[in-house]
């Protein structure tokens, strides 16, 4: 009943066409009450950042309103599962680079082509990021940031140590061998721990792997690292850790896979050094009072580039979407509009629209100009992005997880943990496909 | 027919949303959870018929299956004796006429009623934190205490800790037991000079077998279907090392993280059966030491 009144007042509106100024990009303008719901995963700021995003779009289009939801990452996708079990999926929802491709790959979410020209500008969005939300061909989703893997050290311990970034090291270039003697330095002269243990950290193993020649996934979705590399990861970090520059292998053990930002080395005064993800210095920055400085993940003498810049997060087209026009007109304004991306600033990386980062530049303080001037240096040293990741990714990461905690505690030999993971890493994939 | 509705219509309309829920939010799920045990199912795409192959995975191939059972059954059997000792030797303590009895009462039932809650998880998250408090205390003693959540040596026993803290609903249920016990027994026990162990043994244990055993059927399958703390303090995953990969814990996993939730479904129902059989048992064991008072023996 409500769809007909809605589809004639439409018409209606379209053909006495004067009050076309009140459309939003070409909706009916007594279309009311479009109820749409945008759900993401965050944390205190990026929350009150998004919902006063959602308050200026819901002041321009008077005739769609967004609703904002939102929950930790811990919880974010067993109630995203749930959703889709019931049906009742939010009309846009945010995507990490990883997961993603196992939701397109299943069908959870709707293609974006149809819309652009119409509702979905991309005229100014990078065409790396355009390219990052293309599977097959189609577009699935928006960037709504760039991100890359960051090494965040403590300034007020790096100093007390003497060391000075680009003379007793490179940022933008410094290996293992660099990161053990700094650490060694820092846990003499301040007690503190020089560097986190990475033992059990995948994104740090899946930098490496490439620096060591591999890929994650060859372009058959078979696994590619070899058990040498991880037998050579690990042991890096054992020789680290050995020489004393990390916390305690037991203390390591229990931080494998948390994402909590407020128990990482650099926040609770554990070590000196944490590797997280570059548009998480802000949320980490306000976490403690000495300020951060910015490097890139270590790398082997040889200097293959390991990182890439890959969109920290993403914004999608639901398959339960009640109103996919409503949707992709708030979506597109969550990426393009200056008002509400202003809102947003960098806390979700950095934007992939060039006028709103040409708009931003002047008014980036603190963490937040660091992370710019992080990834003005990074350019030319990163790989290309990865081919997406088969079905299963999520779980042989989660291997990886728990073997390299049987490392730290010793329970089994390098040689024979490797064996082990690259043994469960291909049973896992075998079963996922 | 008529009769008969005419005298019990208004019962039934009142029963009418329990009837509702009923079957609308038990026994559908139950039975759609049977049927997706057979299938593969992947929350997004339609269920796929694949018969017995996921249970034939699972006992043949996921070791993991085996660990998390493994898991649960150290969990149960240390956790449900110690829980239900601590809760009688309480509820003696309590049972002696102290002073203010129904505020301590209330206080050591307190743990229960917050027992399942997310922040009990939590809170017992920072207290065995190699920070925390429990090793402050110790170090304020001189003791160094060992890495409780992150060696997998100790992580099971501060969950069995959690659970034997909140004896509150089995300790209330002793309590009333031994209440029910007719105390000249006890005075005629005084007067043939009985210690307090053999007044314990010939008397006590004997007179509170139904309680006992109502209790441990009731904290057996509490225990076997703990959750939330083994997934709070293990970050969701069991870790360390699968210390804390209870069976409900891996079950979650399995549906939530990795999209199989026909697999899961046949966890569920494995689950179910165990927990059939384990009872079963307790209630065949029963007869050779439970004994009513209502029985001619």
């Amino acid at each position: 009943m409500r769809f007909t009144r809605r589809s004639f007042l439409g018409t209606a509106a379209a053909a006495a066409g004067s009050t076309a100024i009140l459309t939003a990009m070409g909706r009916p303008a007594f279309a009311q009450e479009t109820r749409i719901r945008h759900f993401w995963w965050g944390n205190p700021d990026r929350d009150e950042r998004t919902l006063e995003a959602i308050r200026i779009f819901n002041e321009k289009h008077p005739d769609i309103e967004v609703i904002g939801e939102t929950l930790g990452f811990a919880d974010y996708f067993t109630r995203l599962t749930t959703q889709i079990a019931g049906g009742n999926m939010p009309d846009a929802i945010q995507m990490g680079y990883g997961v993603m491709f196992e939701y397109i790959e299943r069908g959870a979410l709707l293609p974006l082509d149809e819309y652009i020209g119409n509702q979905l500008d991309l005229t100014h969005i990078d065409q790396s990021a355009i390219d990052a939300g293309t599977v097959d061909g189609k577009l699935y989703a928006l960037s709504i940031g760039a991100n890359s893997h960051m090494a965040m050290y403590n300034k007020r311990l790096y100093e007390e140590a003497g060391i000075v970034p680009g003379e007793d090291f490179d940022p933008y270039g410094w290996t293992y061998d660099d990161v053990k003697r700094i650490g060694v330095a820092i846990k003499e002269a301040t007690g503190v721990a020089g560097t986190d243990d990475n033992t059990a950290d995948y994104q740090n193993f899946s930098d490496f792997a490439a620096q060591a020649g591999g890929e994650l996934y060859t372009a058959e979705g078979e696994y590619g690292p070899t058990q040498e590399m991880v037998e050579q990861y690990w042991t890096i970090w054992k020789d680290i850790r050995d020489a004393g520059a990390t916390p305690p292998a037991q203390h390591s053990a229990g931080l494998a896979a948390v994402s909590e930002l407020s128990r990482m080395g650099v926040v609770t005064g554990d070590s000196a050094t944490t590797y997280l993800w570059s548009n998480q210095l802000v949320g980490v920055q306000a976490l403690m009072e000495d300020e951060l400085g910015a490097a890139m993940y270590p790398n082997l003498p040889e200097m293959i580039p390991g990182s890439i810049i890959q969109p920290s997060q993403f914004i999608c087209l639901s398959r339960d979407t009640v109103d996919a026009e409503a949707t992709v007109t708030y979506m597109n304004a969550f990426v393009n509009d200056m008002d509400m991306t202003a809102a947003l600033g960098l806390e979700r990386g950095i934007p992939a629209n060039s006028q709103v980062r040409e708009m931003l530049q002047p008014t980036l303080e603190g963490a937040a100009a660091t992370s710019v001037e992080f990834f003005d240096n990074i350019q030319g040293k990163t790989m290309e992005l990865h081919p997406p990741q088969p079905s299963g990714a999520n779980e042989v990461e989660q291997t990886f997880e728990r073997i390299a905690v049987g490392v730290l505690l010793e329970q089994q030999s390098i040689p024979d943990a490797a064996a082990d993971f690259i043994r469960q890493a291909e049973a896992i994939l075998r079963r996922a496909s | 027919m008529e009769k008969f509705l005419r005298k019990n219509a208004p019962a039934y309309v009142f029963l009418a949303p329990w009837l509702v829920g009923f079957f609308l939010l038990s026994i559908f799920p139950i039975l759609a959870s049977l049927y997706l045990s057979f299938t593969e199912y992947d929350v997004v795409q339609p269920p796929e018929w694949i018969g017995l192959e996921n249970y034939q995975y699972m006992f043949e191939f996921d070791y993991r299956f085996w660990k998390s059972l493994q898991v649960t059954f150290t969990f149960v059997v240390v956790s449900v004796p110690l829980k239900l000792a601590f809760a009688l030797a309480v509820a003696m303590l309590l049972d002696k006429g102290i002073r203010a009895v129904g505020w301590y009462r209330a206080l050591f039932y307190l743990p229960s009623i917050l027992g399942g809650s997310i922040a009990v998880a939590i809170l017992w998250r920072q207290l065995f934190d190699y920070n925390g408090v429990i090793n402050s205390v110790l170090r304020f003693f001189g003791g160094d205490g060992p890495y409780w959540l992150s060696d997998p040596r100790y992580s099971l026993w501060t969950l069995v800790v959690l659970a034997v803290w909140q004896f509150g609903s089995p300790m209330l249920i002793f309590l009333a037991g031994l209440r029910a016990i007719p105390q000249d027994l006890y005075e005629a026990a005084e007067i043939d000079a009985a210690s307090p162990m053999r007044k314990f043994f010939a008397i006590t244990v004997p007179l509170l077998a139904p309680v006992i055993f109502f209790n441990l059927v009731l904290q057996m399958i509490e225990a076997f279907k703990s959750f939330s703390g083994a997934f709070i303090i293990s970050g969701g995953s069991g870790a360390p090392l699968d210390s804390l990969l209870f069976f409900t814990v891996y079950l979650f996993n399995e549906a939530f993280s990795f999209f199989r939730m026909g697999y899961a479904s046949a966890l569920g129902w494995v689950l179910l059966v165990i927990i059939a059989a384990f009872t079963a048992i307790a209630f065949w064991t029963s007869k050779y030491w439970v004994h009513y008072e209502n029985e001619r023996g």
